[in-house]
């Protein structure tokens, strides 16, 4: 669910225990598998609630991530056909992540949004585990496949059962972070239950400016369905220029502001998310 | 002597036997001779004790986990060396890699030339060659040999390889009464960079060894109720620091870094940095089968323990409890502390620069990184306060070669009785030692983390 520029794990921890290989591989058959049975279907994301792009690194066994991503969207559309506007909403949403092993975790999401006229409302849930390419296997780029649903109300999002399959890669070369998260999203209930698997791929670049500032930019996308691209005007397109603060191992910062340029897209976006890491059971 | 793979706890013991009986000659041609005198005098050539042939080989771990890794004489740790104190010694060394190596007699006292590095003006090990090393060993007690060779990104050379051995230096003193000895021999295994705690690259291993063997995959260690085991235990890990617990039993520390301790303490935990080597007697008072492993699960898991049998004794090795990981040298140290005054004292302040989250920190010594670092020279005869502070977020084992020290404070305590050649300076902290100069050349002084050395961690000495 996010890029840790920092681990945050504590240094007396070995990551080196023991993995069961043939376990992970078989997790990621299975969500290969999932991805397959997929096909022919559209979705659509959750929406400006979480805007992040993935990291390959999870949450540390026995240990918790909590973030709150707090979105506010300044120039958005209006209300249209029962679904609320997005303009001048607040999205605020908790994410709890808990680190099962040193290659798996889970996410969940509590959705809220906030409007004029509306007061705080609840928007919605989703549900995340994460597998990655355990760091021990040591292969050149990092690696990970995180699965996503859940359901947000009619009110906020016209496709409220959804699934997302992320794949997500990175790769750190000095001072320089890329990362790019090709997420494939289908809609299980909902008005694109019968437009197929849709196409929306992220990507990051960064640079370390100095130890504890990060900037670079990211790109979020919706292209549509994967066997029917949507024409450009009708596809969503995003860039933020952000900044990670990396002021401590426990703590994740990252914010930015958005710019939507195509018509089926949020204009103006300011995004922020603060994450706190916790650990449990460490002794020493 | 080679052999392809693994070699069991009596095999590196019955190897060590071989060695002290001084049989193993190496016939081929000699590419580079040294030939040195206790005092750096050059003497004739004797025939070698012993050969160490540097060499690739697939070393089993255990039977799930081969690994292909350079050693000495086909074996991990390489052959025990025991040597008489003062006895003269001469190691024909053979390197059948195909890039030059180097080996250094970690604790000994001995002239630049047979020290083994580089920096100090040892001589390298050619690819393919060949050299003979002699030296008088000195001091007595717990010490090895090791590559000294740079390994940087390449995680299969320097200290992430196989090279390392034990050796011990018999005095004329016998360190204490016990029914048996046994060493214990730590290292990490197939090496990976992955982000830290404080933003850059650390090394990190998928798996960990005693004597070259995962926990469960060695030969017990046999003993009797009522036994005193003398454990020599050695840290050879190029990275990590390693905390051992045997439960049931405490440990009488009788000597760091091979120098005895002004207060024997008896202690449930040791803590070893990288290069750091703890001889403690165990009295053998609960029966039953238990491990000798790393007190933190996890490191356990990956191999880092073995196992100790009472005799008449089955079942499923007990394993150690978690504890609150703490250490101080000062335990060991004399009750009340002496006061030295120093002649010369010479500040050393380690920082590092940060280089990307994808990179290693660049480490630096007076704001300098190894070539650039400039020190004052040693004089001979005077003791000098070596101030190490810490300002970096790491711990660091620094390492002082050819000599060693003697720590007089630590975090602004004072402290007498502890003499080092390695010793851990935890981040943030200062600790203050004194050097008594007492054996001309250069001499080099380094973080023993391979990658922090690799990375700048690294001055060197001269003589005045």
């Amino acid at each position: 669910m996010r890029r840790q520029l920092v681990k945050g794990i504590d240094l007396n921890r070995a990551v080196h225990s023991p993995i069961r290989g043939a376990q992970l591989k078989s997790v990621f058959t299975f969500l290969a598998g999932t991805l397959v049975l997929c096909a022919g279907e559209q979705m659509r994301a959750q929406g400006n609630y979480e805007i992040q792009v993935y990291g390959a690194d999870t949450v540390a066994p026995r240990s918790t991530m909590l973030e709150l991503h707090s979105n506010f969207t300044a120039e958005g559309h209006p209300a249209l056909d029962g679904v609320a506007a997005t303009n001048h909403a607040e999205h605020e949403t908790v994410e709890i992540t808990q680190g099962i092993n040193d290659w798996s975790e889970v996410g969940f999401y509590i959705f809220t949004s906030e409007q004029s006229g509306l007061g705080m409302q609840w928007v919605g849930d989703h549900i995340r585990p994460r597998v990655r390419v355990p760091e021990k296997w040591r292969w050149p780029v990092g690696v990970s496949l995180s699965m996503e649903f859940g359901y947000q109300r009619a009110k906020f999002s016209p496709d409220t059962w959804t699934w997302e399959i992320r794949p997500i890669v990175d790769k750190t070369v000095g001072r320089w972070y890329f990362a790019v998260n090709p997420a494939l999203e289908r809609t299980w209930h909902g008005p694109d239950v019968n437009q197929g698997i849709g196409l929306a791929p992220a990507a990051k670049i960064s640079y370390d400016f100095t130890k504890k500032i990060t900037g670079g930019f990211e790109y979020y996308a919706d292209y549509g369905s994967i066997t029917s691209i949507s024409s450009l005007r009708n596809q969503q397109q995003q860039l933020f220029p952000a900044i990670d603060l990396n002021v401590s191992p426990d703590w994740e910062i990252n914010f930015g502001a958005g710019i939507g340029p195509t018509a089926a897209t949020d204009h103006w976006i300011v995004k922020a998310i603060v994450g706190r890491h916790f650990n449990w059971g460490h002794k020493g | 002597m080679p052999r392809e793979s693994g070699t069991s706890r009596r095999a590196f013991l019955r190897d060590g036997a071989l060695m002290a009986g001084a049989l193993v000659l190496g016939q081929s041609k000699v590419w580079t001779q040294v030939f040195h005198g206790p005092f750096g005098e050059a003497v004739k050539r004797i025939d070698p004790d012993c050969t160490l042939t540097i060499a690739e080989i697939e070393w089993e771990l255990s039977p799930k986990k081969k690994i292909r890794t350079s050693t000495y004489n086909g074996q991990v740790p390489g052959p025990l060396l025991r040597v008489t104190e003062g006895k003269p010694v001469a190691i024909d060394i053979a390197n059948k890699l195909d890039h030059p190596e180097i080996v250094h007699w970690h604790g000994q006292w001995i002239p630049v030339a047979a020290d083994g590095s580089m920096e100090e003006g040892s001589p390298m090990l050619p690819a393919e060659g060949r050299s003979l090393v002699q030296f008088v060993p000195k001091p007595a007690g717990l010490h090895w040999y090791h590559t000294h060779a740079m390994a940087h990104r390449d995680l299969k050379r320097g200290l992430y390889s196989g090279q390392f051995g034990v050796l011990l230096v018999e005095g004329r003193e016998n360190p204490g009464a016990y029914d048996q000895e046994q060493f214990i021999v730590l290292h990490d295994w197939e090496p990976y960079y992955v982000a830290s705690g404080d933003g850059s690259l650390m090394v990190n291993y998928v798996c960990g060894s005693v004597n070259g063997k995962m926990l469960g995959h060695d030969e017990p260690i046999k003993v009797r109720e009522s036994e005193r085991v003398l454990f020599h235990i050695l840290n050879a890990s190029a990275t990590e620091p390693h905390w051992l617990t045997l439960p049931g039993h405490r440990f009488q520390v009788l000597a760091l870094d091979g120098a005895p301790v002004a207060t024997q303490a008896r202690v449930e935990l040791l803590r070893l940095g990288p290069a750091e080597r703890i001889t403690a007697l165990v009295e053998m008072n609960a029966p039953g089968v238990w491990v000798l492993g790393e007190t933190r699960r996890d490191y356990r898991d990956a191999g880092m323990g073995t196992v100790i049998e009472y005799a008449g004794r089955t079942g499923k090795p007990e394993e150690p409890r978690d504890f609150k990981l703490a250490w101080d040298y000062k335990t060991f140290g004399d009750t009340t502390p002496k006061n030295f005054t120093p002649d010369v004292t010479i500040p050393l302040v380690f920082t590092s620069k940060f280089k990307g989250h994808g990179a290693l920190d660049q480490w630096m010594i007076n704001s300098k990184s190894y070539p650039d670092v400039s020190l004052p020279a040693l004089r001979q005869g005077l003791r000098h306060r070596l101030i190490f502070e810490n300002r970096s977020t790491d711990d660091h084992p620094v390492h002082l070669h050819r000599h060693n020290f003697e720590l007089v404070s630590i975090r602004g305590t004072p402290v007498s009785g502890v003499r080092k050649d390695v010793v851990i300076v935890e981040a943030g902290a200062t600790v203050e030692a004194d050097l008594v100069a007492n054996n001309p050349g250069n001499t080099l002084f380094h973080c023993h983390q391979q990658d922090h050395m690799d990375s700048g961690f690294m001055a060197l000495f001269k003589y005045a």
